[in-house]
């Protein structure tokens, strides 16, 4: 695993407007960066990255298992009791996962540690399946890259797949699409899904999340007052189930993607169950919820809240010495704490591995670094090569 | 050696943005005009940022109805065997090569869209519109539809009286009681001011 420099594309930022790639700056600092890429060894690839992130997975799903079998975990997860057959009936008829992405600690020599699992509203999937495959291609056409370079990253082609089996799965030829107002980025994210399953055969109409409607059937509606059937939303099952409207979803019938029982595995409470379930699992950190951890007086700890958005309200203990290293709205449900496991750094940069899953299949990384120890909005994202 | 990236990407169903490409066909296919009554104020816009322009108040619905036009687009633009047949029409370098299952075609790019009742309660219309460049087509310069209906003037003219029957009704099928009941986190933690930005839930 190394850093390369590297030159960029002349033209690169005239392709991001044809192509609609709009938020590759953010509130004036580069977002997406070609001055430099990573490369992986194909071991390091499939033996360090892939495999774990299979076996993660697997344990995520009988973690959800473990969680319908007994209602405590439910408590301890902070869902609302109201919604626990939502869940319940989502997880036991199947209904079909779209992505998830396992945000992972990973040097290229170490060990592969699972941080967090962003299993209901992954982002980055654009630039991850489109915009740095692009790149790929055209650095090696113009001699920049090897021939042989390859890359981890068949997003796009499992997508439009899932796009087919989800179409078959609720026989459908059409779905609704949502996002929230005012976020470029998430309606790239979800303009892009909306391609794939166009790709897929699927006709997409797009709705933000805020002009969703209530019809007097009891079904949401979209602003032409058409039924809601199925919809993929970008929006987190922990505020759906909490707001207005979260008390007409078990009547609504909608089929949602990610699917209601997503709400538990993009939930921090995961880790501790996870640790819990598989103890010292090679690819896990030690986490305990932090109202029964035993021993934080001693040793480097994260506190993170139960739900936020990445890289909000975490605090670092030290020697049982709490220090806030972000602030933020959350934590009013209770907080998780996991060892603390340094970022690797790479030419000053601290660096941060996402691996996608579409479904079920491991299907390709983004690598993101930051000038800080956390991950936030504000961090930059570089592409990657196999070579 | 088993490659771990996509094999193939559609580049032409991935650009987004359309510069003026011609294009149009040659079946003229007459749509009916009407009786005078019957018509309603349609624009023809170039770009999203053109409708979003004229209807600041309702830029998801350009952006809708963008969408609906690319979709209609894929689905009903002329398809030429050949990119020497496609570009006959067309003009030079405004036609694309698609694939799909059954093999490879060549068809124009969309050159703008066509919106109608954008402000209206009710649904609103949206459809592709092309023109062609080919000094060889009766369409250069001129307005047209997929299915061959030609618009009267150039392409400077933006504003059209259109029957609705160029459009597909779009059902209605239930009333609406109620609007606004998801979103509501978002308001309330996004006041909470941070340092890097108020938008998006993806993590």
């Amino acid at each position: 695993m190394l850093r390369i420099p590297v030159k960029q594309r002349l033209d690169w930022q005239q392709q991001a407007a044809e192509y609609g790639f709009q938020f590759h700056t953010m509130y004036g600092e580069p977002y997406w960066d070609e001055s430099a890429y990573y490369q992986f060894s194909l071991q390091q690839i499939e033996n360090d990255i892939e495999d774990p992130t299979a076996e993660l997975h697997e344990m995520c799903l009988q973690a959800v298992e473990k969680i319908h079998a007994d209602e405590q975990w439910l408590q301890k997860f902070r869902i609302p009791e109201q919604h626990w057959d939502l869940i319940y009936h989502s997880w036991r008829d199947e209904e079909p996962s779209l992505y998830s992405r396992l945000d992972l600690v990973y040097d290229g020599k170490s060990t592969a540690k699972l941080l967090e699992n962003n299993a209901d509203t992954p982002t980055s999937l654009y630039e991850s399946g489109f915009w740095q495959w692009l790149w790929l291609e055209q650095q090696v056409d113009r001699g920049n890259l090897p021939r042989h370079a390859d890359q981890f990253n068949s997003v796009q082609e499992k997508l439009v797949n899932r796009f087919s089996e989800i179409a078959a799965y609720y026989q459908i030829n059409q779905m609704h699409f949502a996002c929230c107002q005012d976020t470029d980025e998430d309606r790239g994210t979800v303009q892009y899904l909306q391609d794939c399953a166009e790709a897929a055969g699927i006709r997409s109409d797009f709705i933000f999340i805020e002009d969703i409607g209530l019809g007097d059937t009891g079904v949401f509606t979209d602003l032409k007052d058409n039924p809601i059937t199925d919809c993929f939303k970008l929006y987190p099952w922990e505020f759906m189930l909490r707001e207005a409207f979260g008390d007409a979803l078990s009547e609504a019938g909608t089929h949602w993607i990610e699917p209601p029982w997503k709400a538990l595995l993009s939930n921090k409470a995961l880790l501790p169950l996870l640790w819990q379930m598989f103890p010292d699992h090679p690819n896990l950190l030690p986490s305990w919820f932090a109202e029964d951890t035993p021993a934080l007086s001693t040793g480097k700890w994260i506190k993170k809240p139960l739900f936020s958005r990445e890289g909000a309200n975490i605090s670092l203990i030290d020697n049982g010495e709490q220090t806030d290293l972000s602030d933020g709205p959350y934590g009013e449900e209770g907080y998780i704490v996991q060892a603390y496991q340094a970022l690797p750094q790479f030419a000053e940069n601290y660096t941060l591995i996402g691996s996608w899953l579409i479904d079920d299949m491991p299907a390709g990384i983004s690598v993101r670094e930051d000038s800080s120890m956390i991950t936030q909005d504000l961090s930059r994202y570089l592409p990657h090569i196999i070579a | 050696m088993t490659q771990k990236r996509s094999r193939h990407i559609d580049l032409f169903k991935m650009r987004k943005g359309f510069m003026l490409k011609p294009l149009a066909v040659g079946i003229a296919g007459i749509m009916s005009s009407g009786c005078a009554d019957d018509r309603q104020d349609a624009q023809i816009y170039t770009s999203v940022d053109d409708c979003k322009r004229d209807y600041p108040d309702a830029v998801e619905k350009c952006e809708a109805a963008y969408q609906t036009a690319l979709d209609e687009a894929a689905r009903t633009s002329p398809r030429f065997g050949t990119e020497s047949d496609c570009e006959y029409e067309f003009g030079a370098n405004q036609c694309r090569e698609m694939n799909s299952g059954s093999g490879s075609f060549f068809m124009p790019f969309m050159a703008g869209y066509m919106v109608s009742q954008l402000l209206s309660p009710r649904p609103y219309y949206s459809q592709p519109i092309y023109t062609s460049y080919s000094p060889y087509s009766p369409f250069r310069s001129r307005w047209i539809t997929a299915d061959g209906y030609v618009f009267d003037g150039d392409i400077r003219k933006r504003n059209y009286k259109v029957s609705p029957s160029v459009y597909k009704p779009k059902p209605t099928v239930t009333r609406t009681v109620n609007r606004g009941g998801f979103g509501s986190s978002v308001r309330a933690k996004s006041s909470w001011g941070s340092s890097s930005r108020s938008g998006g839930w993806g993590g």
